[in-house]
């Protein structure tokens, strides 16, 4: 089977766009960092399917193993730290968490 | 007279006293309760015998010594100064002593005649100021100052004519004095800036050395001679003095002899060196027609005042053609003698009016007790008043042995001696002037036959008794003066200790005259008592010739139409002008108003309004809401991209 590359990066800038979108619009702190991962899987798509047009370069895989590695890591802290603000204010909607704000 | 007389401290304090006791009585009139009114009147009374003893003393010091004067600063306009001042000589410390007097008497007068009347404190509170107002023109050395105790001397008279204010006639003469006094004060006026231009000094001594200006002079001495003309009630404004007979008799009194009307006469002989030929011819003239006016229009009159009233006219009349003939000192002497028996025969009538006013209350029978036809035979019933009224009614009369015999005396000589020799115009005043003191024979004794003789009429019903003795001691004293003795020890020459002392002129004296004339008098005495049935009923003379009527025909009238146009004019014209041009104002004031408010204001507002937008729109980015600063941060980038790329 053979897909052209320009559809995986359609999908790559559909998933990223999407992602962006649950980002901005999403009010709870985890559909938030659901986004992100979105965001962060279309850009590895994009590393791996660019590999297409250069089959000799492994630079791109590599570099998506290692955003798979620190979007693990990224999303333990980040829900750790939705954890902690959910103890402390009962909520992990960021807009209610407004102490600094007033 | 010596040359120079230094007066003393003494002499100082009674001028200031003479003055200052009136005008005392005046302030304290007002701060006597309700209640104890009747104090009012005693204190009222007791105060004018003060300043009638200081008067007295300073006549006594500055008889035939130098004048006294005084003279300082009052105020100084655009570089002028006008000073205030007093003068004090013969005249003036003689004709002081008599307006302290008389007005004295008449006070005491007043406490049996006003007794229990409602306004009695503020008559004589004004009273007191009358009085005071007076002597201030007496002892003034100082035109400007006289004109305005002229001026209050106006005032005083109107509230005190107008005492009965309630009664509507009085209302009315009161009104009627003060404004044809005004229309006299208005050529006084006139005449004092003629003056005034001329020596730049209001001061009477100063002017006495001013140089001649005969035709400025003339017209000064005029305009002067118009406000005498008002205050002495002369021809053509005479005929608010008959109709002021609604007053309180007592103040009839004082008007007609010491005050108001003298004080005409008084400043025409003060500043008669003002007044040049011609003007004296015109005052000559004045002074005879009021003088004949008065005389036939007495003969008519029913009403006891109304007689009294007329005569004081005629003998004003006298007076002024005495000074108009060049003679201060006759009319000087006549209005001295005349001050004391014009005073006294008010007096007396108002005893007449007051005791049947008093027996009419007793008997409830009511009749008008001022109408001579109505009284009759009262000579039993009131002897003494009787006696008062015929030794006053012949000093008016001019009979000998009574002052009026003198000063009438001293009239016509100065007339023989005025009028040279030859026939001219002035032998007919001379001849106007005989008739006159003839007519002035005839209606006193008229008037005394048709009150005290004949028979009784409506009076006969009545128990009338003599006033009490309070009025009766003025009378009689007023009725001393009246008689020769007091002006001159010789009964028929008048140049005895007062006529020489008032005056420069040497005098003169004509047995002639003197014999002539009371031959003249007891001819118009014989006349009178077989006259004396006689009615000169005539309306024409009833009403003094219709001579109010013709003034408002002729003067009022047309004074109210012009009036009504001015009115009109400025209603139309001059209102519509000033309405125009508030309502552009107004108009202009709006445009304003709308360009303040939207364009001043709308600039500023619009500045701040977009300084709070623009805040509001930065303040925006900094909302605090993470998701917020990721899509703007989105955005810039997307912004940033495509303005790359293309």
């Amino acid at each position: 089977m053979n897909v052209p590359v320009h559809h995986f990066l359609y999908l790559g800038a559909f998933l990223f766009s999407a992602g962006l979108v649950v980002v901005i619009s999403k009010r709870n702190t985890i559909m938030v960092l659901l986004g992100l991962e979105l965001m962060l899987n279309a850009s590895n798509l994009n590393l791996v399917a660019f590999n297409r047009l250069h089959p000799g370069n492994l630079q791109g895989q590599m570099f998506a193993i290692f955003v798979i590695v620190v979007a693990v890591c990224e999303a333990a802290v980040g829900l750790a730290i939705v954890l902690r603000i959910y103890q402390e204010y009962q909520t992990s909607v960021p807009d209610d968490v407004n102490e600094l704000n007033l | 007279m010596d040359a120079i007389h230094t007066y003393s401290f003494f002499f100082r304090f009674c001028l200031v006293a003479a003055l200052a006791f009136p005008l005392l009585s005046f302030a304290l009139s007002f701060y006597i309760s309700e209640k104890y009114s009747w104090i009012t009147s005693v204190l009222a009374s007791f105060l004018l015998l003060l300043g009638t003893l200081a008067s007295a003393v300073v006549l006594y010091q500055a008889w035939n010594h130098s004048p006294f004067t005084y003279q300082r600063e009052w105020f100084s306009l655009a570089g002028y100064s006008f000073s205030a001042g007093l003068h004090i000589n013969n005249i003036s410390a003689l004709m002081l002593f008599i307006v302290t007097g008389v007005s004295f008497l008449v006070h005491l007068y007043s406490v049996g005649y006003m007794a229990g009347d409602a306004g009695i404190q503020r008559y004589f509170a004004m009273l007191g100021f009358f009085t005071f107002a007076m002597q201030g023109i007496v002892v003034s050395g100082n035109l400007l100052m006289t004109f305005v105790f002229w001026e209050l001397v106006g005032f005083s008279s109107y509230m005190l004519i107008g005492h009965w204010h309630e009664i509507p006639a009085a209302a009315e003469a009161s009104k009627r004095a003060f404004i044809i006094n005004r229309v006299g004060d208005a050529g006084f006026l006139v005449g004092l800036m003629i003056v005034w231009a001329h020596g730049h000094s209001f001061d009477i001594a100063a002017l006495q050395q001013l140089p001649v200006d005969p035709t400025w002079m003339t017209l000064a001495s005029l305009g002067i001679f118009c406000g005498i003309v008002g205050k002495s009630a002369q021809f053509p404004l005479f005929t608010w003095l008959p109709d002021a007979m609604v007053g309180p008799t007592p103040v009839s009194a004082l008007i007609h002899a010491a005050t108001m009307v003298a004080a005409g006469v008084f400043l025409l002989a003060r500043v008669h060196f003002l007044f040049t030929v011609p003007s004296l011819h015109v005052v000559a003239v004045v002074g005879c027609i009021t003088a004949l006016l008065g005389a036939v229009s007495a003969l008519a009159q029913h009403d006891i005042k109304k007689i009294l009233a007329y005569s004081t006219l005629s003998q004003l009349g006298l007076m002024v053609v005495a000074l108009g003939a060049g003679s201060p000192q006759a009319a000087l002497l006549h209005l001295f003698t005349h001050a004391f028996f014009k005073a006294c025969l008010f007096l007396a009538a108002g005893a007449v009016i007051h005791t049947l006013h008093q027996a009419q209350h007793q008997s409830h029978v009511h009749f008008d007790v001022q109408d001579i036809r109505n009284l009759g035979g009262l000579q039993k019933k009131l002897p003494f008043t009787f006696l008062i009224f015929v030794i006053s009614g012949s000093a008016l009369a001019g009979l000998p042995f009574t002052s009026g015999f003198l000063s009438k005396d001293a009239i016509l000589t100065a007339l023989v001696q005025w009028k040279g020799e030859g026939f001219s115009w002035k032998l007919l005043i001379l001849a106007a002037v005989a008739l006159v003191s003839f007519l002035t024979v005839v209606y006193t004794f008229r008037m005394i036959w048709k009150i005290f003789k004949g028979t009784e009429t409506a009076t006969a019903r009545l128990y009338v008794s003599e006033p009490p003795a309070v009025m009766r001691a003025p009378m009689a004293v007023l009725a001393g003066v009246s008689l020769w003795i007091w002006f001159s020890w010789n009964p028929f020459d008048f140049s005895g200790w007062m006529y020489v002392n008032i005056g420069e002129a040497k005098p003169f004296h004509s047995g002639i005259v003197s014999i002539a004339s009371a031959v003249w008098v007891i001819l118009a005495l014989g006349v009178a008592y077989f006259t004396r049935q006689v009615a000169f009923g005539s309306s024409w003379l009833l009403n003094a010739f219709y001579f109010d009527r013709f003034l408002k025909q002729f003067v009022e009238k047309p004074i109210l139409q012009l009036a009504a146009l001015t009115h009109h004019a400025d209603k139309k014209w001059i209102d519509g002008f000033l309405h125009a041009t508030a309502y552009a104002q107004l108009v202009v004031a709006h445009l304003t108003g709308w360009f303040d408010r939207a364009i001043v204001d709308g600039l500023v507002d619009g500045v701040a309004g977009a300084a709070r937008g623009l805040g509001s729109f930065t303040r925006s980015f900094q909302g605090g809401k993470i998701q917020l600063y990721i899509f703007w941060a989105t955005f810039g980038i997307i912004i940033f991209i495509i303005w790359t790329l293309l």
